[in-house]
């Protein structure tokens, strides 16, 4: 399979940070309650871990090893404080629904992970397509746990109201935890799924193939 | 170690390492700062345009604390419309916080029509903020009439006593400033506004009344007071009447006044030392004194009740101390101060 196509595919699905690793529980339990809020620290998350994936391959033979988790923390807190600035100058509305997990994504351990586990040791066109897959796999599953809630708990979509009842306790954190679980049980459930199809494609080709030889 | 092997050594890189990360980082950041700063006007416009939902002229007006309660922080006239968008600060909420709303007060034809929106912005000590709903916001525009000003009680869809007397003490005095505006007609005056002792005493929720025998000589006065909510004491409805001596003759309690039965209780226990007392004999009740002195520190007065009894005390003093001032406006009269 091709390098690109392993590293994209497991950011998104195989090893997605919220649904098959659960990284960054804290901000996915605290704003999955609004759609928006979760599409918006979702692609705020995408844009920080890239960059930092960025930066720390492009020094990760600069920095010494003694020194790299602080030297990380920096440069990550830097573009956080800097997503702070940006979204206050440009988008105010977002920067109020994010609240105080905006400045929290500095201790996402989604971003210092990434940086420990991957860019610390590829390159940086590799890095930068972990950094957009892994933000991009953890936008997805923030923003599909955001439309549940938001729907079911609210009435609304996207702030849009659709119906007038909602299940409040689906709004709160709580709901979110019960809405989390259980869209972790239905995602493994389906990859599971799919990876036993692939397998019993496989065993079935293989079979095939030694019938072949033996013939 | 000497200084050519520290240079090389990995604590010198490490360091360094640090250093320069730390250099460029800080350097970036304050750029971007410099670069994307947010100015207090730009801050105005973001919060005016939320509220509108689109860009308006407007004109800024010269703000003063017209109204007891509350805070005028910032006050606009919105030149597409005629309506004001006034920020407010409404004091006396639950503990002695404060509720600061954005409030538009819709004008037509010269008079206020309605109250348009309120967009709570920022609080103290209101740690159930959260319980006032937009229903409850939504509720002051839909019970307005003119002349009104707003009590906790009229406002039904939230069940924060002391946070709704907050918000209503913003609005009130946003509706206040926007009535001593020029062009301005029909708003209700607010005929205590130089009385004596109005400190926690609502002054547009109450009411008195000059007493008269067959002759028509004076035999006293009677009011409605209505005190604000003091620190855990919610808001009380008082009736009490002054005799010509200028003392207290009656307090009774028509309603409210603590956080439970059980306070108010205790604290109407020591309605019988403030009767046939005057404005003097009950300032001795604080050592002379205006000010809450603080939890069970008057010697005369019983405690267990501390804040309830304070604004008993307030309604007294102000009950005993603005006699002349109700005989003077009955006369039409100037109130003395």
């Amino acid at each position: 399979m091709n390098k690109f196509k392993k590293i994209t595919l497991d950011g998104l699905i195989f090893q997605n940070p919220t649904f098959m690793l659960v990284l960054g529980t804290c901000p996915t339990l605290g704003l999955i309650s609004s759609a928006f809020s979760s599409m918006g620290m979702g692609l705020t998350v995408v844009v920080i871990l890239t960059l930092s994936n960025i930066l720390i391959s492009l020094l990760r033979k600069v920095i010494p090893d003694a020194v790299r988790i602080p030297c990380y923390i920096v440069i990550i807190a830097t573009l956080v404080t800097f997503a702070r600035i940006f979204l206050y100058k440009y988008v105010p509305d977002l920067y109020d629904s994010l609240g105080g997990f905006l400045s929290l994504i500095v201790v996402n351990c989604i971003i210092l992970g990434r940086a420990e586990a991957f860019a610390n040791k590829h390159t940086v066109v590799e890095s930068a397509v972990d950094g957009i897959a892994n933000g991009l796999g953890f936008t997805a599953a923030l923003t599909i746990m955001g439309v549940i809630c938001e729907f079911f708990g609210k009435g609304s979509l996207f702030g849009y109201q659709i119906m007038d009842f909602g299940v409040g306790m689906l709004a709160k954190p709580a709901g979110a935890f019960l809405v989390y679980g259980i869209c972790i049980a239905v995602f493994v459930y389906i990859i599971d799924c799919f990876e036993r199809t692939r397998r019993v494609k496989a065993n079935k080709l293989a079979r095939e193939n030694l019938l072949k030889e033996a013939a | 170690m000497t200084a050519k092997q520290f240079f090389k050594s990995n604590v010198f890189k490490c360091i360094a390492a640090l250093l320069c990360v730390l250099l460029v980082c800080g350097v970036f950041l304050t750029l971007m700062n410099a670069l994307m700063y947010v100015s207090p006007e730009e801050e105005t416009d973001r919060a005016i345009n939320k509220i509108y939902g689109q860009s308006v002229k407007k004109e800024k007006l010269a703000v003063a604390n017209y109204f007891g309660n509350a805070d005028i922080e910032e006050a606009y006239h919105i030149l597409d419309d005629g309506n004001y968008l006034i920020r407010s600060k409404g004091k006396n909420g639950y503990e002695g916080g404060t509720v600061t709303c954005w409030i538009v007060v819709l004008v037509k034809s010269g008079k206020i029509s309605g109250i348009g929106k309120i967009a709570i912005t920022g609080n103290e000590k209101q740690s159930y903020i959260d319980r006032v709903s937009d229903k409850a916001l939504n509720q002051f525009g839909q019970i307005y009439t003119e002349g009104i000003y707003y009590s906790p009680d009229l406002i039904t869809n939230a069940t924060v006593t002391g946070t709704k007397t907050a918000i209503c003490n913003a609005v009130n005095g946003a509706i206040y400033f926007v009535n001593a505006q020029p062009g301005i007609t029909g708003g209700t005056v607010n005929i205590y506004e130089n009385f004596l002792y109005t400190g926690n005493i609502e002054t547009n929720l109450t009411k008195h009344e000059v007493l008269y025998d067959e002759e028509k000589n004076v035999t006293g006065v009677k009011y409605t007071v209505v005190t604000s909510g003091y620190a855990h004491a919610t808001s009380m409805t008082l009736e009490i009447l002054v005799g010509t001596d200028k003392k207290i003759t009656s307090i009774t309690h028509v309603k409210g006044g603590g956080t439970n039965d059980d306070y108010i209780n205790k604290a109407l226990k020591n309605i019988p030392m403030f009767v046939g007392k005057g404005v003097d004999e009950l300032l001795n009740f604080y050592n002379g004194g205006f000010e809450y002195p603080g939890e069970g520190k008057s010697d005369l007065l019983q405690t267990g009740a501390s804040e309830s009894t304070y604004t008993l005390f307030n309604a007294a003093l102000f009950a005993a101390g603005n006699y002349d001032n109700c005989i003077a406006l009955e006369e039409g009269g100037e109130e003395n101060e």
